[in-house]
């Protein structure tokens, strides 16, 4: 049996808080009813009751004195006070609350936001040592960073540079097995397309610290011919088990099998995004390419030894370029290796800065946030924020009247001025506290949208460490910084005076409510300027006239299983009704599909000119049809000339670039291949984002790979597609066919913007809603003081519009006032985004005429009911209290 | 005049007692009056919730008894040690004469009330 005493911890837990000459008759009375209980209904009944009994002490007379309780009932008291101030205005008080709950809850939604967009690549446990290598050239003609690097570097920065640790080189976008294959282990059929496959290193996994559910970093990708997969992969096609030595097939290539070297389990937060990394030990993608110093194509990262200097190392680095790749260059012509040693250098780029740095700055082709965008958020979250201040700055002075005899009645029985401030200090915070609770429920409430909106997945951090105190200190701060100045100038008021019932009509702080309303309107402004131009740039994007059409092209993939078969799926196709053209390319004017950057000359002057950088892109015969480009000179690829083999087709960019004035016939070469002589021109097309310029770019001949573009006949493209995967499945019975569509895609290109766009619309609406709060209850209140007024005025025979002007022209007045100050900051805002691309739509002055509208008339609208209302007002009924 | 109103109450409530009996307070005052030598904050508790078959807790009890002997109403005095309270003395409440003065004064209230309440008028 257990042994029959009261709970020691409730004892304890009463010794502790109780009043010392209480504790005596307390703890006798509990446990002499314990004892009674324990008898009458068993021991468990009495402990409990024990507990509830002592829980229900915890009264203000039994507590032991504090100075915390001291301080708390003062507090309480305060706080008291303000609610009844609360209580007594209710409009007042949910408008101030709303707008609080308002700019708190887009506080958090931003917070939560910038706070995701910053975490990236902060685990490393060697985050300070970390790097990756950026090429930058800075000459007069030419300045441009890049990310990708040469073949042989890994080598040389291993043997060359002491202060670097380890390297390895990475390969994240479309090229040979790396961006997206069929994929299927070893012993099944069924291949399935799969996407997020890169080349790496074997030393990446360690460098970047990726943790191994199965093998481990050191080994995982240290065998030829080995990948690494994604815990998520893993657990799909291997569920409950360990892979590690299985093999897997890509794109049906059977004798080139891979076998699995480990599992990654890599965390969210990492600009490093693969499924699948291959190995590349041992891969050399053509003859003599791990030697060459010629083509750029490896992302390179290296980890310093600790306590290197990065500008050192970055010195050191100069080496290799004077070395290996001037050597290069002067075999090809003296002239490219001088401009090389002059203006050319690496860069060493934390880790942590891969993330937020455009992928537009760099062109790697990875996954990436930005930082002016993190900016943007951050001031439009600050600005909605500050609005709802001067709500709560604006009202609270303007109701100072109100409260003017409260104050004098405290003064003249003895509170200092500090206590009144401390009072309404409470009284800001107490409403921010009720703010925030509602903010929390929006937040959670709303927190799906936001999630499409910004296309992430964040969540309230409810259980992080920092969320609540977070929180509290915001809370403070608001409160503090919108209470501090009603606490000063409410306090300020003179007893005799406030009592005597001479003074204020709260008349002195209005200068400064309108300057607080020109700041709220200003800032509403600018946000409706920023959204309908984000707005139209984006309308820009959509619908430009690209040089080639992306309506109606379906993008099939997966036909390179095919191999030699490939060529006759298309025939087949093509002969389709619902098809009009068909084409084998993998090169589509489309971000991140797959690209080939190569040097070029005009043939003769490869030792004597700098070359041409441009896009290499093998196409078929019937390319330029499916993609609806247009030559604008000579003629397209054709199988009745067998020259056309080492035939090229340019863009106007290039022939500009070489300054051809009649290209047709001229000669090029690079540096791997015969020369190319030049049959056509084809119309300058977008094929990456208008955040660029158009660069040069040739076609030849030799389209295979993944891709195979469809341009449908009609407009029926559900009966099309069904026609076309009636034909697939002829083909590739054991294989799904996937699609898409390649407007979608293009769209999908510009999510960032569609994004920034949307969101400047969600919060330049809130931002709208807050001004407007305060508006609003800004009108009631000065309706509301000169209804004396107003009832005179009427009944001496003033019109309703009279009354209307009246009360509504200085509200306009300083809406007009804002649209000043708004229309320059918008322009100048917008201008600079505006300037990260190329193409795009010019700022118009219908744009602020649009803007200032929409400012007038939410303005107008808002005051306009309580100014009607005061002017079809009965004037005896106001004035008969007189 | 409201807000002015509100500041004189402040001022004269701690000056002045209080000295009104709410319901609760009066049960308590009359179950000190039934307990005699007996009324202790427990006991108290147990007597009430046994007459009026409604919970109470022990702490509620002892509080309205602290501030009945704030009014005036009770005084109380610590008993003797016994074994089945661990050694420890009670606290026992005793009716002063304004205590009793206040429950007649409530009581005289309430029969005047009463028979003015027509339907029973006529008993």
């Amino acid at each position: 049996m257990s042994k029959v005493s009261p709970p020691k911890y409730a004892e304890k837990l009463l010794e502790w808080v109780l009043h010392d000459e209480l504790a005596e008759e307390v703890l006798g009375d509990l446990e002499e009813q314990f004892y009674a209980h324990a008898d009458r209904k068993g021991l468990r009944r009495a402990k409990r009751n024990y507990w509830y009994q002592t829980w229900n002490y915890l009264r203000p007379f039994a507590l032991k004195p504090t100075k915390l309780t001291n301080h708390f009932s003062m507090y309480r008291h305060y706080f008291k006070l303000s609610w009844r101030a609360l209580k007594r205005q209710r409009l007042y008080s949910s408008i101030k609350i709303g707008g609080f709950a308002l700019g708190i809850a887009a506080t958090i939604f931003i917070a939560l936001f910038i706070q995701e967009e910053v975490s990236y690549d902060q685990h490393y446990k060697d985050q300070d040592r970390i790097f990756r290598m950026i090429n930058v050239v800075d000459a007069p003609d030419e300045k441009s960073k890049w990310s990708h690097l040469q073949a042989p570097i890994k080598a040389v920065l291993d043997s060359d540079i002491p202060q670097i640790e380890q390297s390895a080189r990475f390969i994240a976008f479309n090229w040979y097995n790396a961006g997206d294959n069929q994929f299927r282990p070893q012993g099944t059929t069924q291949s399935v397309y799969e996407k997020g496959f890169a080349y790496a290193d074997p030393e990446l996994l360690e460098i970047l610290e990726v943790p191994f559910i199965y093998g481990n970093a050191t080994t995982a990708l240290a065998q030829p011919n080995s990948i690494v997969l994604s815990k998520e992969k893993a657990d799909s096609y291997f569920p409950n088990q360990d892979p590690v030595g299985l093999q897997v097939i890509l794109n049906e290539e059977e004798d080139n099998a891979y076998t699995i070297g480990g599992v990654m389990d890599i965390v969210a937060n990492t600009h490093l995004q693969a499924d699948f990394l291959l190995t590349l030990k041992g891969k050399e993608f053509w003859p003599g390419e791990q030697t060459s110093w010629d083509s750029w194509n490896y992302s390179t990262y290296v980890k310093l030894v600790p306590g290197a200097d990065r500008q050192q190392v970055e010195q050191n680095l100069l080496a290799i370029r004077d070395t290996h790749m001037a050597a290069t260059l002067s075999d090809n012509g003296g002239e490219s290796a001088f401009d090389l040693q002059a203006h050319f250098r690496f860069l060493l780029q934390p880790v942590n800065e891969i993330y937020l740095t455009p992928a537009e700055e760099l062109h790697d082709s990875l996954l990436h946030g930005d930082r002016k965008t993190v900016w943007l958020f951050g001031c439009v979250a600050l600005f909605i924020l500050l609005l709802a201040c001067v709500n709560f700055i604006n009202l609270s002075t303007a109701k100072s009247a109100m409260r003017a005899k409260e104050v004098g009645m405290l003064k003249v029985v003895g509170s200092f001025r500090s206590d009144l401030i401390r009072q309404f200090l409470a009284e800001s915070v107490l409403f921010c506290v009720i703010a925030f609770g509602f903010a929390l429920a929006l937040v959670a409430l709303l927190m799906p949208y936001f999630n499409i909106l910004t296309g992430k997945t964040l969540e309230l951090p409810w259980l992080d460490f920092w969320f609540l105190p977070g929180f509290g200190v915001l809370i403070l701060l608001v409160g503090v910084i919108s209470g501090i100045y009603p606490a000063f100038y409410l306090s300020a008021f003179r007893p005799a005076e406030v009592l005597k019932g001479t003074v204020t009509k709260g008349k002195k702080s209005s200068r400064l409510r309108s300057g607080l309303v020109v700041f709220q309107f200003a800032t509403t402004i600018v946000l409706i300027i920023c959204t309908v131009i984000t707005y139209r740039q984006m309308d820009f994007i959509l619908n430009k006239k690209l040089g080639f059409e992306k309506d109606r092209v379906v993008l099939l993939y997966g036909s390179n299983t095919l191999e030699e078969g490939q060529q006759a799926l298309k025939d087949e196709l093509k002969r389709l009704s619902h098809v009009e053209q068909a084409t084998i390319s993998e090169f589509i004017p489309i971000t991140g599909a797959t690209r080939d950057q190569n040097g070029f000359w005009l043939a003769g002057r490869r030792e004597l000119d700098k070359s041409v950088g441009a896009q290499k892109w093998r196409v078929d015969e019937d390319y330029l049809q499916t993609m609806g480009m247009k030559l604008v000179q000579g003629r397209n690829f054709s199988e009745a000339f067998a020259s056309d083999s080492s035939a090229v087709i340019i863009n106007e960019a290039m022939a500009r670039e070489f300054g051809l004035d009649d290209p047709l016939g001229a000669k090029i070469v690079n540096s791997f291949e015969p020369a190319y002589h030049v049959i056509g021109v084809v119309e300058d097309f977008h094929f990456e984002s208008m955040k660029g310029e158009i660069r040069p770019l040739c076609l030849v001949l030799g389209g295979e790979g993944i891709l195979m573009p469809l341009r449908l006949a009609g407009s029926d493209v559900a009966s099309a597609m069904h026609a076309v995967e009636h034909v697939w499945d002829q083909f590739l019975p054991n294989q799904a066919i996937r699609y898409r569509f390649m407007d979608q895609e293009y769209a999908h290109m510009y999510d960032m913007v569609q994004r920034t766009s949307r969101v400047f619309t969600v919060f330049s609406v809130l931002a709208i809603i807050v001004a407007c709060l305060g508006l609003f209850a800004l009108s009631a209140f000065m309706v509301e003081q000169r209804s004396k007024e107003v009832s005179i005025r009427k009944v001496l025979g003033a019109s309703l519009m009279q009354i209307f002007g009246l009360l509504t022209f200085n509200f306009l007045r300083l809406v007009v006032l804002s649209l000043v100050v708004a229309i320059p900051l918008g322009w100048y805002l917008m201008r600079e985004w505006l300037d990260t691309f190329v193409y795009r739509v010019t700022i118009t002055w219908d744009v602020y005429v649009l803007a200032g509208l929409i400012a007038l008339a939410v303005a107008l609208i808002t005051i306009s009911g309580e100014s009607l209302k005061a002017g079809v007002d009965n004037p005896a009924k106001r004035l008969r209290s007189e | 005049m409201e807000i002015k109103h509100r500041i004189l109450v402040l001022q004269f409530s701690s000056i002045m007692k209080e000295t009104r009996l709410g319901e609760f307070e009066e049960v308590i005052l009359l179950l000190v009056g039934i307990l005699t030598d007996q009324a202790y904050a427990m006991k108290l508790a147990e007597e009430f919730e046994q007459q009026s078959g409604r919970s109470v807790s022990i702490g509620a009890v002892h509080s309205t008894l602290e501030r009945l002997r704030e009014k005036g109403f009770l005084t109380s005095e610590m008993g003797q040690p016994t074994a089945e309270r661990g050694g420890r003395r009670k606290r026992l409440y005793r009716i002063t004469a304004e205590g009793q003065q206040a429950l007649s004064a409530s009581r005289d209230l309430r029969m005047n009330l009463w028979s003015q309440f027509p339907a029973f008028s006529g008993q």
